[in-house]
């Protein structure tokens, strides 16, 4: 299993590309785009946010990431500064985005039962 | 525990309001047994649409109670988020809220 998830790895990175739990995506570009339209308000490390009503997101599944993003783009979940913001991402962007994010150090996890 | 939740919930008292009700952190534990279900499970996915379930123990309290309220509105869409959300008032959002945000995180 963890050979299998290495070999995953391994060719993720030759193709400048890594596929983080369903999403593909590349968390260099996806660092980039960060630091110019999303660090303002979710911190760079994705948990030291501008405010307390902005959420981590920093280890967020990849896939539920994108998946809001996108739907902050149509419309779909509402919200005016988000809105905003995904006006100016690609699928590409988003998926970039989400893998980053998710690779990063997590403050956040499943709860206690 | 409880010696540790107490202490949670008066360092949320002291904390600067955010300008939502106050959540109380042990009503919200009773409240929060329903979210894991769910979200207390590592790498649930929904039947439909498909994706992992996010992860909320240690997320920002003033989000969640957002995300709550947003679901309730119908501002956000998810047939068991909007349900769940509807049934509960402005204080059990916050009550949740300041359980789940407190919550630290297994891994």
């Amino acid at each position: 299993m963890t050979n299998r998830i290495l070999l995953v790895c391994v060719l993720g990175a030759f193709a400048g590309q890594s596929l983080a739990m369903g999403v593909k995506g590349n968390a260099a570009a996806g660092k980039q785009k960060a630091t110019a339209v999303c660090a303002a308000c979710h911190g760079i490390d994705g948990n030291k946010t501008l405010d307390n009503s902005y959420p981590k997101l920093a280890g967020q599944y990849p896939d539920y990431m994108l998946k809001a993003l996108k739907e902050y783009k149509s419309g779909k979940r509402v919200n005016a500064v988000m809105a905003a913001q995904a006006q100016g991402l690609s699928d590409a962007d988003m998926a970039n985005l989400a893998v980053y994010y998710a690779s990063l150090k997590s403050q956040i996890g499943t709860l206690p039962n | 525990m409880t010696k540790t939740i107490s202490f949670l919930a008066f360092a949320l008292a002291l904390a600067p309001t955010a300008g939502f009700a106050k959540g109380d952190a042990a009503k919200g534990k009773s409240l929060a047994y329903t979210c894991t279900g769910c979200h207390g499970i590592a790498q649930y996915k929904n039947a439909y649409p498909s994706y992992y379930v996010p992860k909320i123990a240690g997320q920002n309290e003033a989000y969640i109670v957002n995300a709550l309220t947003a679901y309730a509105k119908g501002e956000r869409n998810h047939p068991t988020m909007s349900a769940q959300a509807m049934s509960f008032s402005a204080q059990e959002m916050a009550d949740i809220a300041a359980y789940v945000s407190a919550q630290k995180t297994a891994k």
